[in-house]
């Protein structure tokens, strides 16, 4: 309750959500504290710009630099500031804790990034958690991953990364596997079965499955719907980046 | 005789000049209400960074590489792009330089011919006769400054919808060439959802050596037309009708895919979705599945009797995807 004997208590949970390893109790506790507190939200972001710089990562926290600026575009901003609905912050955080990966996405968020600018990097850093999330929901569901395994030629470095990125703390995660598959030939990219799967939240549920059918099937899609994309957003061939390519036969 | 005349003629007057003030204030704020009601005045230098984004990179020479990455696999990728002009059509390669070799071959768009998309960026509104929002009632654009990219000047743009109906974009223009060097999709609830960026750019390459580079063997040709050149007016879908979709989005177009699903295109000129509608037996999938910025939402449709299988696949948010599916009818 005190200010002087919280603050600790959260620097340590901020300390641990850094690793990866914070309770949903604290993480609850921790992005309620971030909206009262901005001395939290500064502590946050210099773990995170420590913890870059130590593993030599700067370039990826881009997205800290990107949070202050867009907070400075915000305090010079006065129009759009539609206060009502940003009232209840819990379901967001209720949400992402009981259903994982699917919450962004079946919750409508009423806030606005730029208003919860500050949240920017816990928000990154739950997003890349929640990832590790499903990978490792995909090598806990038995069936599925053998079947993927059958359907694989290199199963063992499908296995391996994936262990290894459910084990590594958030903040190394992404620049960890990139700076691998740049050096290493057991990249994601030589696996595009791993690439292209696309998973599915069936209506009234609350985890996402895997189903080839869907997957497939949403993979055409995709690759027709960018056909618009490309020629109609803007940016030339780039959203063909979206599209994974393989041999459909 | 202790108060100066002058001053004393201030002091008279002083509670007139008052009241102007505020009256010349009351006017001055009914004015900017005015202003704010039909959207933000945009800056004309927004409005030519978009005209120039969606005009000049069709008519250039060039190759450059880029890094990309999205939300769903935290691996950088990279990829080349070649673009050039060849009797007045366009050709462009897009190849993957990670993993095995593969690309995007596009041919045949006619110099000249603009989509829909680009008509909306350059604030053609009045051209396609339609009743639309125009760019910025949709975006609140901001000039976040020059910025260095791919060793060139640039501008950084912030598109902020206006509305819970599309994500929002960085987007990073060359000043010379009205390229994005740089974007970022950023999703409502921050979260960035796919970003790319230009590590270098060549506007003079060898024409001889981008024609004759061999094809990656995994090839895939892209559509480089959907709809009639420049078109005046928009035109409605046939069969089906979208009974709601976010404010600006217009109807590009239609085509038949996979031979048996019907494809309506739409665009508010930055943000693009597609519906397909296809006749279905069985169990129907009805749900949201997603990779990186791409979302598709599934429903399921009885029209006249039958099934149908609907999916609404862009990158918009998620809520946007199920309003639309939800107000799909067949005509």
């Amino acid at each position: 309750m005190t200010e002087q004997i919280q603050s600790p208590v959260l620097a340590e949970s901020l300390s641990a959500l850094m690793d990866n390893q914070v309770s949903e109790l604290e993480l609850q506790r921790l992005l309620k504290a971030l909206d009262a507190d901005p001395e939290i939200k500064s502590t946050w972001s210099r773990y995170q710009l420590a913890s870059a710089g130590l593993k030599g990562n700067l370039e990826v926290m881009a997205s800290g630099d990107f949070a202050s600026r867009i907070s400075a575009a915000i305090d010079a901003e006065e129009t759009y500031s539609q206060k009502p609905e940003i009232v209840d912050q819990a379901p967001p955080v209720q949400s992402i804790t009981n259903n994982g990966v699917i919450a962004g996405n079946v919750v409508a968020m009423p806030m606005r990034w730029w208003q919860q600018a500050g949240r920017v990097a816990v928000a990154a850093s739950v997003a890349g958690a929640l990832i590790v999330g499903v990978q490792q929901y995909q090598s806990g569901g038995a069936p599925q991953t053998a079947e993927v395994a059958a359907n694989t030629s290199v199963v063992k470095p499908v296995a391996t990364v994936e262990t290894k990125a459910a084990n590594l703390p958030s903040g190394i995660n992404a620049p960890a596997l990139s700076a691998r598959t740049v050096a290493v030939q057991s990249g994601y990219e030589s696996r595009p079965q791993e690439n292209r799967r696309v998973m599915f939240v069936p209506r009234q549920e609350a985890a996402p499955i895997y189903n080839e059918d869907i997957s497939t099937y949403v993979n055409q899609l995709i690759q027709e719907h960018t056909d618009n994309a490309s020629l109609n957003s803007g940016q030339g061939m780039l959203p063909y980046t979206r599209v994974i390519l393989i041999d459909e036969e | 005789m202790s108060i100066p005349s002058s001053l004393r003629v201030f002091l008279l007057l002083s509670p007139l000049l008052f009241s102007f003030h505020c009256q010349a204030q009351e006017s001055g704020s009914g004015v900017s209400a005015q202003a704010a009601s039909s959207g933000v005045v945009q800056s004309p230098e927004v409005v030519k960074l978009l005209q120039k984004m969606a005009s000049v990179p069709h008519t250039l020479n060039y190759q450059g590489s880029f890094t990309y990455q999205h939300k769903d696999n935290p691996s950088l990728q990279s990829f080349r792009i070649l673009h050039w002009v060849e009797d007045g059509v366009e050709h462009e390669r897009l190849q993957h330089l990670n993993g095995p070799e593969r690309e995007f071959l596009r041919s045949g768009k006619a110099i000249g011919c603009e989509s829909v998309g680009d008509q909306l960026l350059q604030g053609k509104i009045s051209q396609l006769g339609a009743n639309l929002a125009r760019m910025d009632q949709l975006y609140k654009f901001e000039i976040r400054g020059p910025e260095r990219v791919a060793g060139r000047e640039a501008t950084a743009l912030l598109a902020l919808p206006l509305d819970n109906y599309r994500h929002s974009s960085l987007l990073t223009i060359d000043n010379e060439t009205g390229l994005v060097l740089k974007s970022w999709l950023v999703d409502e609830s921050a979260r960035p959802l796919e970003r790319y960026q230009f590590i270098d750019l060549d506007l003079s390459p060898d024409l001889k050596s981008l024609q004759q580079q061999p094809a990656a063997k995994l090839q895939r040709s892209a559509a480089s037309k959907l709809t009639d050149c420049n078109p005046s007016s928009l035109k409605q879908p046939e069969r089906w009708q979208l009974a709601w979709v976010p404010p600006g989005f217009a109807f590009v177009g239609q085509r038949q895919v996979r031979e048996q699903i019907d494809m309506l295109m739409y665009t508010d000129g930055l943000t693009t979705f597609s519906v397909f509608i296809e006749e279905a037996a069985g169990a129907i999938p009805e749900g949201v599945a997603q990779r990186g910025a791409t979302l598709a939402v599934m429903d399921a449709l009885r029209f006249q009797g039958k099934s149908y299988r609907i999916t609404v696949v862009g990158e918009i948010p998620v809520i946007t995807a199920q309003k639309i599916a939800q107000n799909i009818g067949g005509i």
